[in-house]
């Protein structure tokens, strides 16, 4: 008898739903709209002798479990609205009978617009599935971008309730307790986002956006709110870009204010390092803020069998973001020279920013990735002052394979630059020399993830600035630092770090060598859209 | 630079020789057993995360980039999952193929109804997924849902094939339709019991069986096990006669180890993925596997 009723159940459940797809459907026309009506009826009147049929069988299925003693398999709440969403049997029910269910209309919408044939038994037996494409984009249009059909790359997030979004939004903020034996702090730490002063620092707190923009572009933007040494706040449009997401031949092309891809550290934003501060020769040559500026920039993937990728990118290089470049300095004076500042005279004075970078796995847990970099443009000491970078970086990583939250993993990071920089004789010829110097620098790092959510971390710096006898400016003095640090990640949005610093300045013409010990407490924390993780 | 032009040329020459199959990419293990299931030799298919590692935190490899560049079909969760290392992937991979909304695009989640969907999406409750609960797969009628829209991509994008495709599919629900009498005889003497597990990954599982897998090592999804919590996990598995915790391989074992000797409820290994536990190399192959070591822990 139970048999008997599932069945008949199974079988108007099977027409409901399929009525039921039938019904909002957006194709019905005016005329078809009685039949639509009739049909609507009959579903009614199908709803309630199902209706019936399950109260019937509830009572029976009642006093069987009451004769077992087994308890409901999950909470009636949950069970009860999906039943009624989908006036199905639930599975609890269906499991008691001779045959065990397969099919559950609850767990699964049918993913084609045709419903399943269900033979005497109540089994479910395959029935003619489309084979076009249609079917499988329209029937699941409900989890695709609200931004059309094949809009988006990057999925919609829930923001604020679980609500669709067309952008995603997240606002990070990174602090920093200082404490160091030197009074300048701001001499020593080399990066703008760094502490720059004794105590408290809060020289990072972004809100970043991104997003699908339409079935061509993905928009992102990154605003840093700054609180300088005198808790005045600044505002920096770090980055606001539009990047392409279909053109043909592996291409890719980038605009608007973005980083330079130069190099491991200099695309990437801060809260994102595995140190408290930039690198030394990444804030002495590339500068304070990092290489960035408006632009434009393009990127192919060469079709090998391994990850290769040739990047192109070009930028006005101009202000403090262009530091070795197009860079007017403090007070109009750089190098100790007094800078041009001049408009763009044509393509030579643009930054080009080529880069090449290769990776493979050496085996299932092991990647190495690199890279060569490039940064080629004028400076604004002299008239015709060129200054050239280049790059090249290394990266292992090796992560169990039995990892849980990313760990355990090591990371071994390193990076060279050096920089040809002209250093001319300044606006209208007023320095005494043109000088030409020979900078250059790396840092090496390991990273240790030794159990879930912790890491230790170790670094060598070396910066080696050629020494002028006419500049006694004090980011030209040579230097190198040690650093070692242990970060916990309580969860991926949040991370307290201490890290401990040392510090030796070479002396040179005008400055004296001196050692320095810095200590940093920095805390972070992420709100809002999950950020992914880049490799 | 005649070099450079070989290279290109044997190059292009592999990529003709690749069209010959369908370039199939799954971001995990599950929905690549699938994909050979359907696909069978028709099908070329590289599956990026390892079964053995947590499926929420996979290294966004550079290589992957490459594998989702010739992709003619990719299969992710849909659910969130992959939130973590998938987009970037696929900003890089410039693919026009597998954007979401394309034939090449197997969101494995559509038309799914995922459980504990938050009415509040608060990440004070850990790490909580605003989609629902994205370990679907672990219920067979789900898996058939999700071979089925295989099937229809496969089938869409290689129209030749389609009846192989469908074959395959209609194979596959016929074995899953019977394995399903057998598992849920299996397990149905435990209707109802208490389970542990370490990760709130089985409620999927735990609805098909009518197995109640509702407390878990974690105090909150995504927050390694607290003492406190332990102890309270402790309490409720002596009040409840619980006699199975349940373990991934990516899971500290040594916590469940614990708990069990201090309940004398049994270590039980799962997985969520074909390969991650011995003996699994296919999804039909998991779940008897997963069945058969519960019902045993059960008895």
């Amino acid at each position: 008898m139970r048999n008997f009723l599932l069945t008949v159940i199974a079988i108007f459940s099977a027409t409901i739903v399929s009525a039921q797809q039938l019904a909002p459907s957006p194709n019905s026309t005016p005329t078809a709209s009685p039949d639509v009506e009739e049909l609507r009826q009959q579903v009614q009147a199908l709803t309630e002798t199902v209706k019936e049929l399950k109260q019937q069988m509830k009572e029976q299925q009642a006093a069987t479990t009451k004769a077992n003693g087994s308890a409901p398999s999950s909470s009636p709440t949950t069970e009860e609205s999906r039943v009624a969403a989908t006036t199905s049997p639930s599975p609890a029910a269906t499991a008691a009978a001779a045959h065990f269910a397969t099919e559950d209309a609850a767990v699964v919408s049918s993913t084609s617009s045709s419903s399943p044939n269900v033979n005497a038994n109540g089994t479910a037996v395959a029935g003619n599935f489309p084979t076009t494409d249609t079917s499988v984009v329209s029937s699941s249009s409900e989890t695709i971008s609200s931004t059309g059909t094949g809009a988006s790359l990057t999925q919609p997030i829930s923001i604020g309730g679980g609500g669709k979004s067309y952008m995603n939004i997240s606002f990070d903020g990174v602090f920093a307790l200082a404490g160091s034996s030197a009074r300048d702090l701001d001499h020593i730490e080399v990066g703008d986002h760094d502490p720059q002063q004794r105590g408290f620092n809060a020289r990072n707190i972004e809100l970043a956006f991104d997003g699908a923009v339409d079935p061509y572009f993905e928009g992102f933007a990154n605003i840093v709110f700054k609180l300088d040494n005198d808790n005045q706040t600044e505002v920096e449009l770090e980055e606001a870009f539009l990047q392409t997401t279909s053109l043909p031949f592996n291409l890719q092309l980038k605009a608007g204010q973005f980083f330079s891809a130069f190099g491991r550290i200099n695309p990437t934003h801060p809260h994102t390092w595995d140190f408290a501060d930039a690198p030394l020769v990444h804030g002495r040559l590339l500068g304070p803020d990092g290489l960035r500026g408006v632009g434009a920039q393009i990127s192919w993937i060469v079709p090998v069998p391994w990850y290769s990728q040739l990047i192109l990118g070009v930028q006005n290089g101009r202000g403090s973001t262009g530091y070795s470049f197009r860079n007017p300095g403090d007070g109009g004076m750089f190098f100790d020279r007094r800078t041009t500042d001049r408009e763009l005279r044509g393509l030579q004075d643009f930054v080009w920013v080529p880069r090449w970078e290769n990776s493979v796995d050496l085996s299932p847990t092991q990647v190495v990735l690199a890279g060569v970099s490039g940064a080629f443009g004028s400076n604004e000491t002299g008239a015709n002052s060129r200054t050239q970078i280049y790059g090249g970086d290394f990266l292992y990583k090796w992560k169990s394979a039995n990892a849980e939250g990313g760990f355990p993993f090591v990371k071994w990071q390193t990076e060279f630059m050096y920089r040809r920089f002209e250093a001319g004789r300044g606006m209208n010829e007023s320095f005494p020399v043109a000088e030409t110097f020979h900078d250059w620098g790396l840092y090496s790092q390991v990273l240790w993830g030794f159990k879930k959510g912790w890491v230790a971390g170790i670094r060598g710096d070396y910066l080696d600035m050629e020494d002028s006898r006419f500049t006694d400016d004090f980011e030209r003095q040579s230097r190198s630092r040690i650093s070692a640090n242990l970060t916990w990640y309580p969860t991926e949005f949040s991370k307290i770090r201490l890290q401990y610093n040392h510090d030796f300045l070479y002396e040179n013409f005008f400055l004296p060598a001196r050692d320095v010990d810095s200590v940093f407490l920095q805390f972070e924390f992420i709100l809002g859209a999950h950020g992914a993780h880049k490799f | 630079m005649k070099k450079i032009l070989l290279i290109l040329s044997i190059t292009v020459a592999c990529a003709f020789t690749a069209h010959a199959k369908l370039n199939v990419v799954a971001t995990l293990p599950d929905f690549g057993s699938l994909a050979r299931e359907i696909g069978g030799d028709k099908i070329d298919i590289v599956v990026l995360a390892k079964a053995t590692e947590d499926p929420h935190f996979v290294d966004a490899r550079p290589s992957f980039v490459v594998s989702l560049r010739n992709a003619d079909v990719l299969i992710d969760g849909g659910a969130e999952l992959e939130i973590g290392w998938l987009p970037p992937l696929l900003q890089n991979a410039r693919n026009p193929k597998i954007e979401v909304g394309k034939p090449g695009r197997v969101q494995a989640s559509q038309g799914i109804r995922l459980m504990n969907v938050p009415t509040n999406v608060t990440r004070a409750a850990g790490d909580v997924h605003a989609l629902g609960n994205p370990h679907f797969m672990s219920d067979p009628i789900i898996a058939k849902a999700v071979a089925q829209h295989i099937a229809q991509s496969f089938s869409a994008v290689d129209a030749a094939n389609a009846a192989f495709y469908d074959g395959n599919y209609k194979k596959f629900e016929a074995t899953i339709n019977a394995k399903l009498q057998e598992w849920g005889a299996a397990l149905l003497p435990f209707k109802g019991q208490h389970v542990v597990a370490y990760h709130d990954s089985w409620p999927y599982f735990a609805h098909r069986f009518g197995i109640n897998i509702d407390v878990f090592l974690e105090p909150k999804p995504g927050i390694p096990p607290s003492p406190s919590h332990l102890t309270e996990v402790i309490a409720q598995i002596k009040a409840q006669h619980v006699k199975a915790i349940i373990v991934e391989p990516y899971h500290d074992r040594r916590i469940a180890e614990k708990v069990a000797s201090a309940t004398g409820a049994k270590v039980v290994e799962f997985s969520q993925f074909p390969g991650g536990i011995a003996g699994t190399d296919s999804y039909v192959k998991l779940i008897d596997t997963l069945v058969s070591r519960l019902a045993a822990a059960l008895k």
